[in-house]
């Protein structure tokens, strides 16, 4: 099907945001935006102590307060829930599952087991009421010495969970044996490191956020939510409520971002769920506020690597071994361990004759671990930090180094030591071009210059191979539901979410090249199950791969109707057709030509003059089901710094990012997703540190102390192209994640180039200034 | 994020300000720009039964020259003071010091007055007015006193205005000729508070420096004044050692963004880079 890949009308360009207008000049609409008749207010208590047992709950103070509508403790809503599991993860063992789960409950029940842990839920008649309640419910704790940080979770006889008998969420063994052994002994040199990366959130720029509304007379539970996926809301709140999943009704209108946050829902989410259907009367609205949000809600990231690697005099890769320890807090979306995923694309884009991987995700008294752009990332953070220590330590360029071990387009199709299979990846192509971009011998020569001075320049390098739109259970696939109506216009419906993808844009241009129509003709409706098929949402790299292909689909079915409507109309061949911004002629003959706006009504409304036998309407679906498990694209990221000797303070010179998402719908999209990502990457290095003291307490709760990069900080991100077609049918390759997660090796590895002739061998995340003067001080010192 | 509810007064005169702050004593606060003050009511980390805006009190806005001092209104907004022609003339290390004042649209409703009342010690214009031997007028039912700069600024958010008194004005001193000024900072990210901050002012005749202040921020729970710096300036030190004698007298505390030691070990840098930029200045 690679013959009809090309640049196109609509596919290729970058065609402007269809969303801006609306976004830019403030008239988005967000959860806090929906404003209901009746509507209350929700706010919680929550727990200031990481760990202790809830003595006493004193609401009565607050309850008399006027303006205050009810007041929930766990007492009055955990035991009302039926399930609570996600579609996505699927069932928890004891219901048939394989999924891990915390024990999760809507608010706190005996004890609480991090601060933030919500203990009681106020509804009031508006958010000031419902803070000054908060402010007066008393919770007495007896409490106890939090569990914080992997290696005491994994040491102690407490608990996270009571009742449990291990700390540990899920484990995969490292693989042993005497052929391991034999492999490691008998290599010319074996290297080991402990990698580490610190806790990071989202940072969403719109916080959680929901409204529910139980009609108890009608029986439907409407929810309007700031989730990625409405599929997923809807089916669990069914299962916690015990309402009939088709008689709960989810809006997601626009939604300011979710980076894996707002994939599944939480704990607080659910507990405004279970409070509207026990209330019943009116409509309540919880809006996160920031400081809940850094305190609160589901983070990422802190990961701890140990990775030994097995190479040649000439630093070719012999093997590895690799394990992933993830402390995912109290409550995470799933405690399963990511090193399942991480292992498999341990790879990456190199020719590994072994990897061994294993890994454990422990629980400790902080905030649940989510999902958070690229989670499995830890494995390329610590492949591409190696391969800088590996080369410095054999004495070879880690330029060199790279091009002895990346995957050549000679070697495709690909299979690595773990079964993964490349056919259409470029990781040498974007390496050369990423290089070429930058002009690394200018750059030496500038580095050996500054260096004479006393200054201190670096380069580094990170190559990646991102699995995109993972396709495993309700990920599997999407759907595309289009209407032609009665004037011409399409409408498409489809699952997808809103929360920065342009899908509303990018969607049409598929729809519109592949129908033959204008753009500015087809409207996409996501974002509300009332319309929109069941499917995954919008997250893990898939829209463009599986929506998009099921838009492609569909287009290319409703043209074939379409087309046969015109040919039999004109008394032509279908074959002789063509069709070109919305209009359908006979080729070479321009006058014999109709219009969707005459095609259309005739679907609908004139039986007679339509080819025997076909259906009236112009209404196709198209469920697409990508080629393979992974949908594989790739990147080089490249960037140069320069770090102040005498402050640690680093500032980023040049970055550049060579990427290869095969066919593109919409190339200013893809460079926007690039750079978002690239900005979050960087701020996981320099500047994003969510910690915690000893007793659990979370020391960034306020954007003062938890510092995401701002303009200043961030350079000009340069993109450069590499355009393989993905297998299959659309050409599209996902990659809404890569930037987040090639940008912190590369960086570090740009600041371990700057500093590895002073002793300086940076492992552990963040590498802010005070990081780096500590580490500079000691050097000089040894 | 909701601020618990308060009583919200609007006075025109200094004198009904600063009765209604004797009429409700600590129960009442002073509300300027409300950059600081805002954000802790809106996290409850601050609450009081009263808020008294000095936004409509009329006589606090003027920059004017008096006796040889630039006079400054409390609520003269930072981006008036930041782009006016008279501050950058008379006061340069004010002008200089102004534009790290978090972001544009902070200065846009943050006032000169408010952020040296606020007293954080992370703050430039608190080193500012400390550098410069400032004088901050106080407006209280009683009328109205000076203060120096040097008693103003107690502890980390303390001052010596009483509870009924308002900052009314600040007087800068106004440097002769051959003077040059420099504000040297390390912040993680653009706009943020100081990890170490130094504002420097010297006067040169020749080569020698005769007259020389220095004000360090982000470094104490105070503003503080590098005196044993200065007068090693003075006495013919160059940048370099005056900027190691400067760190030699502090011991800044850690917090999340740096530690102490990383604050001392950089504040020698900032001072000496900033002395060699104020020398530069009065030089040329």
């Amino acid at each position: 099907m690679a013959s009809t890949i090309s640049a196109g009308r609509y596919v290729g360009q970058a065609v402007k945001r269809l969303e801006d207008p609306r976004l830019l000049s403030g008239h988005g609409r967000y959860v806090d935006d929906v404003q209901l008749p009746g509507m209350l207010h929700v706010a919680f208590v929550r727990s200031n102590v990481a760990r202790g047992t809830i003595v006493s709950i004193d609401t009565s103070a607050a309850l008399a307060l006027p303006g205050v509508r009810a007041i929930y403790t766990g007492a009055d809503l955990n035991p009302r829930v039926g399930m609570f599991w996600h579609t996505m993860m699927g069932p928890p063992p004891e219901l048939g599952g394989q999924t891990p789960y915390a024990p999760l409950t809507p608010l706190a029940g005996g004890d609480v087991r991090f601060v933030g842990d919500p203990i009681v839920l106020i509804i009031a008649e508006n958010r000031y009421i419902a803070e000054d309640a908060a402010d007066l419910v008393e919770v007495e704790i007896d409490v106890q010495q939090a569990i914080v940080g992997w290696e005491t979770a994994i040491d102690t006889d407490q608990r996270v969970h009571p009742g449990t008998t291990t700390n540990v969420g899920q484990e995969f063994p490292l693989p042993e044996g005497p052929e391991v052994d034999a492999l490691f002994a008998g290599a010319p040199h074996v290297f080991t490191r402990r990698f580490s990366q610190c806790r990071a959130t989202n940072v969403p720029m719109e916080p959680r956020g929901i409204i529910v509304h139980y009609d108890q007379y009608v029986g439907d539970l409407q929810i309007w939510a700031a989730t990625q996926s409405v599929s997923e809301w809807k089916a669990t709140s069914s299962r916690l409520t015990g309402v009939p999943e088709h008689r709960v009704k989810v809006v997601a209108n626009d939604v300011g971002g979710g980076f894996g946050q707002k994939m599944m829902m939480t704990r607080d989410e659910a507990a405004v769920v279970m409070a509207a259907h026990l209330f019943g009367e009116a409509p309540i609205k919880w809006t996160e506020d920031r400081r809940e949000s850094l305190m609160a809600a589901n983070q990422g990231r802190e990961e701890i690597i140990d990775v030994t690697f097995a190479v040649t005099d000439e630093g070719v890769l012999l093997g590895a071994k690799v394990f992933f320890w993830e402390d995912i807090g109290a409550y995470p979306a799933s405690a399963g361990s990511t090193a399942g995923m991480a292992g498999a694309v341990f790879p990456g884009p190199y020719k590994f004759p072994v990897v061994l991987p294993g890994g454990s995700s422990v629980y400790t008294n902080t905030v649940g671990k989510a999902a958070y752009r690229g989670p499995w990332m830890m494995e390329t953070v610590a492949r591409e930090q190696m391969m800088d220590h590996i080369a410095y330590e054999l004495g070879i360029d880690p330029i060199e180094i790279r091009r002895r071990n990346v995957i050549h387009a000679d070697d495709l199709p690909y299979t690595t030591c773990t079964t993964m299979v490349y056919e259409s990846v470029t990781p040498s192509e974007t390496l050369e071009q990423a290089l070429e971009m930058l002009d690394v011998a200018a750059f030496r020569t500038m580095q050996a210059d500054a260096r004479a001075e006393g200054r201190l320049l670096g380069l580094g390098v990170a190559i990646y191979i991102e699995p995109s739109a993972v396709a495993f259970g309700i990920l599997s696939s999407d759907q595309a539901i289009m209407r032609m109506d009665n004037s011409g216009k399409v409408i498409v419906a489809m699952s997808t979410g809103n929360h920065g993808q342009s899908l509303e844009t990018t969607i049409p241009q598929i729809v519109a090249e592949h129908l033959g129509c204008n753009i500015e003709d087809v409207l996409l409706v996501q974002g509300n199950t009332e319309s929109s098929p069941t499917g995954p949402g919008t997250g893990g790299s898939r829209s463009a791969v599986v929506a998009g292909g099921a838009a492609m689909t569909a287009a290319l079915k409703m043209k074939d109707k379409i087309v046969q409507i015109a040919a039999h109309m004109l008394e032509a061949s279908p074959d002789d057709m063509e069709v070109t911004a919305g209009v359908v002629s006979v080729k070479g003959t321009p006058a014999k030509a109709l219009p969707f706006a005459m095609i259309a009504p005739i679907a609908y409304q004139m039986p007679e003059m339509l080819p025997p036998g076909m259906e009236m309407g112009l209404e196709v679906t198209a469920r697409f089901q990508p080629a393979g498990q992974y949908t594989w694209s790739n990147a080089t990221h490249v960037c140069t710094v320069e770090i102040d000797p005498e402050t640690g303070m680093t500032k980023i010179l040049r970055y550049i990012v060579s990427e290869d998402c095969g066919r593109m719908v919409n190339p200013m999209v893809v460079e926007g997703q690039i750079a978002g990502g690239v900005v979050q990457g960087i701020g996981g290095v320099l500047f994003e540190n969510m910690i915690y003291d000893e007793d659990g307490n979370p020391l960034a709760t306020t954007f003062l102390d938890y510092l995401i990069p701002t303009a200043p900080e961030v350079p000009d991100i340069e993109v450069g192209h590499i355009v393989t077609l993905a297998p299959g049918q659309t050409g599209f390759k996902g990659m809404g994640e890569g930037g987040a997660i090639a940008a912190p090796p590369c960086l570090a590895n740009a600041i371990h180039d700057a500093l590895r002739h002073l002793g300086v061998h940076p492992t552990a995340f963040p590498l802010g200034p005070s990081q780096l003067l500590t580490m500079m001080n000691e050097a000089k010192q040894a | 994020m909701k601020p618990s509810s308060f009583n919200y007064h609007a006075p025109t005169r200094v004198e009904e300000a600063t009765a209604l702050l004797a009429e409700h004593g600590d129960g009442a606060k002073v509300l300027a720009g409300g950059q600081s003050l805002v954000p802790m009511l809106s996290l409850r980390l601050a609450s009081f039964e009263h808020l008294v805006d000095l936004n409509k009190v009329e006589g606090l806005s003027a920059i004017e020259r008096v006796n040889g001092h630039l006079r400054v209104g409390a609520i003269v907004r930072q981006a008036v003071a930041e782009h006016s022609a008279d501050v950058a003339a008379s006061v340069p290390l004010l002008s200089k010091a102004l534009p790290h004042i978090g972001h544009f649209q902070i200065r846009n409703r943050g006032t000169v007055g408010g952020s040296i009342a606020h007293a954080d010690p992370a703050s430039e214009l608190p080193a500012v007015a400390l550098a410069l031997d400032a004088t901050i007028e106080a407006a209280g039912p009683g009328g109205t006193r000076k203060i120096a700069a040097a008693d103003f600024f107690v502890s980390t958010w303390q001052t010596a205005l009483a509870d009924d008194e308002i900052l009314s004005a600040v007087e800068f001193p106004v440097w002769g000729p051959g003077s040059g000024f420099a504000v040297e900072e390390l912040t993680r990210r653009h706009g943020d508070f100081a990890l170490a901050g130094a504002v420097v002012g010297v006067q040169v005749s020749g080569d020698t420096v005769t007259k020389a202040t220095i004000g360090l921020f982000g470094v104490g729970p105070t503003p503080l004044r590098a005196s044993a710096a200065e007068a090693a300036l003075l006495s013919g030190a160059d940048a370099a050692e005056a900027g190691k004698v400067a760190a030699s007298h502090i011991s800044p505390v850690d917090d999340i963004h740096a530690s102490g030691a990383y604050r001392t070990q950089v504040t020698a840098v900032i001072v000496r880079r900033a002395i060699e930029a104020a020398l530069k200045e009065a030089r040329s």
